[in-house]
């Protein structure tokens, strides 16, 4: 990362201001403020670009910007949850390398797999976050586990398709080639 | 269409709420939210209630403004009141008929929760209404500074988010050319079931990342030809300085927050 220090950052910061802009455009909206947009498609798109560091660096930078300018605080454990770790866990789609010499069959295979991974990682943290605020706000005897589950996947499972769909037209455009004008 | 909407909640005054130090008001945010988990009956809530109109009568907002904060929030306040008074039992019985039955308890918490949703979203809205992005940028860079040590990056965090910050009206700005420019040669935006609208993006898109990289690598030369590198040493045009007056803030928020806690 030395050498590409700068640069990483200063794309870190177009990628962030990216995704939301991208967040501004939603393809549909949540009644309780979850969106299906493709906010997620700039961070994933760095995330595989450099390494995961520099995805959790990204999924970091925009919560704390999510933060700023759309708080929703209900719960101090919720903030945490709900800003600045979900997108922070984006980066663990970094693990799954994706080359360019590899097949487009075997790259469409790990992209799956690297943004399983990197949702996986943005659900459980919402999955906490919406089960202590069930937990804090609903009556007991609910199971606040399901009702969490249900409305994070409910539109963390349409983005991340579209992130998949669109990811694969941009990746030799964007992932394979670092030098790209 | 893309270029009314407004970068955060910021409203401009010339008031001492707005004056307070970033930092300063970061932490007392953060000791308010506490303190609003601590209270165990309405006179907390009531006296919080004061604590905070007093706070908004100090800072000059616009009234309305501070209360449209609320809207988003309307249905989830709404549910949990509904739910609460109909589910949670315990207490007098109310009204009853069938198999539904509001009691006592049920009524008491449910305003008591929604009391304290309506405190928590005023209060954490009065700071970003009177704090601008760039302060509070500052000032989480400051609190995540002890963080340094475990390997948070605090300083190239808030470079970063600077950044960002100072480029989402560019580039909604380009995606808004862009999109025209694309509807011109007649690209549709607006049509279609979800998926399809998604991959009509494309044509966005791709114009929109390679110029957001772009600016990028301009960027990143720019800092470079000008020796940045990165935090440590690095100076500041403006230096964040606690004055009295923050203290005093501290001081009176501790206060109320420990007061209220009592009750």
């Amino acid at each position: 990362m030395e050498k590409n220090r700068v640069k990483i950052m200063t794309e870190v910061g177009l990628a962030v201001s990216l995704a939301a802009v991208l967040n501004f455009m939603p393809l549909w909206k949540m009644p309780q403020g979850g969106s299906v947009s493709l906010e997620m498609l700039p961070i994933l798109l760095v995330t595989l670009r450099w390494d995961w560091k520099t995805g959790m660096l990204a999924g970091a930078v925009y919560g704390f910007l999510q933060l700023i300018i759309n708080p929703y605080i209900i719960h101090p454990a919720q903030l945490l949850l709900d800003y600045p770790v979900p997108y922070l866990m984006l980066g663990l789609a970094g693990f799954i390398i994706l080359q360019k010499k590899d097949s487009l069959k075997a790259n469409s295979l790990r992209l799956f797999l690297s943004i399983s991974l990197g949702g996986a990682g943005r659900f459980l943290s919402h999955l906490f976050s919406g089960a202590i605020f069930f937990g804090q706000y609903a009556p007991e005897g609910q199971n606040p586990w399901i009702y969490s589950a249900i409305y994070n996947l409910s539109y963390l499972i349409p983005s991340l398709i579209l992130c998949y769909i669109l990811l694969l037209t941009l990746l030799n455009r964007f992932v394979f080639d670092k030098e790209s004008r | 269409m893309l270029k009314d909407i407004t970068i955060g909640q910021y409203i401009p005054r010339n008031s001492i709420i707005h004056r307070l130090d970033a930092r300063m008001k970061i932490i007392i945010t953060t000791l308010m939210i506490i303190s609003l988990f601590l209270i165990e009956g309405f006179t907390g809530f009531g006296i919080f209630f004061l604590f905070l109109i007093i706070m908004i009568f100090m800072s000059k907002l616009p009234v309305k403004k501070v209360l449209k904060g609320l809207k988003p929030i309307l249905f989830l306040i709404m549910l949990t009141l509904v739910i609460h008074i109909f589910l949670t039992k315990g207490g007098e019985v109310l009204w009853s008929w069938k198999f539904i039955s509001i009691e006592s308890e049920g009524v008491f918490t449910g305003f008591f929760m929604v009391s304290r949703i309506l405190l928590l979203i005023l209060f954490t809205s009065t700071l970003t209404l009177t704090t601008s992005p760039l302060q509070l940028t500052d000032g989480i860079e400051y609190i995540l500074t002890p963080l340094k040590r475990f390997g948070v990056p605090a300083s190239e965090l808030s470079m970063m988010m600077t950044i960002a910050l100072r480029f989402i009206p560019t580039l909604l700005e380009e995606a808004d050319k862009i999109m025209k420019a694309q509807m011109a040669r007649g690209a549709d935006f607006e049509s279609g079931n979800i998926i399809q609208r998604a991959k009509n993006l494309i044509p966005l898109l791709v114009p929109l990342f390679i110029s957001a990289f772009r600016r990028a690598d301009d960027l990143a030369l720019a800092m470079e030809s000008r020796c940045y590198r990165g935090g440590e040493g690095r100076t500041r045009l403006h230096e964040l300085r606690y004055h009295y007056r923050d203290f005093f803030a501290l001081g009176t928020s501790l206060i109320i927050g420990i007061i209220v806690s009592y009750f």
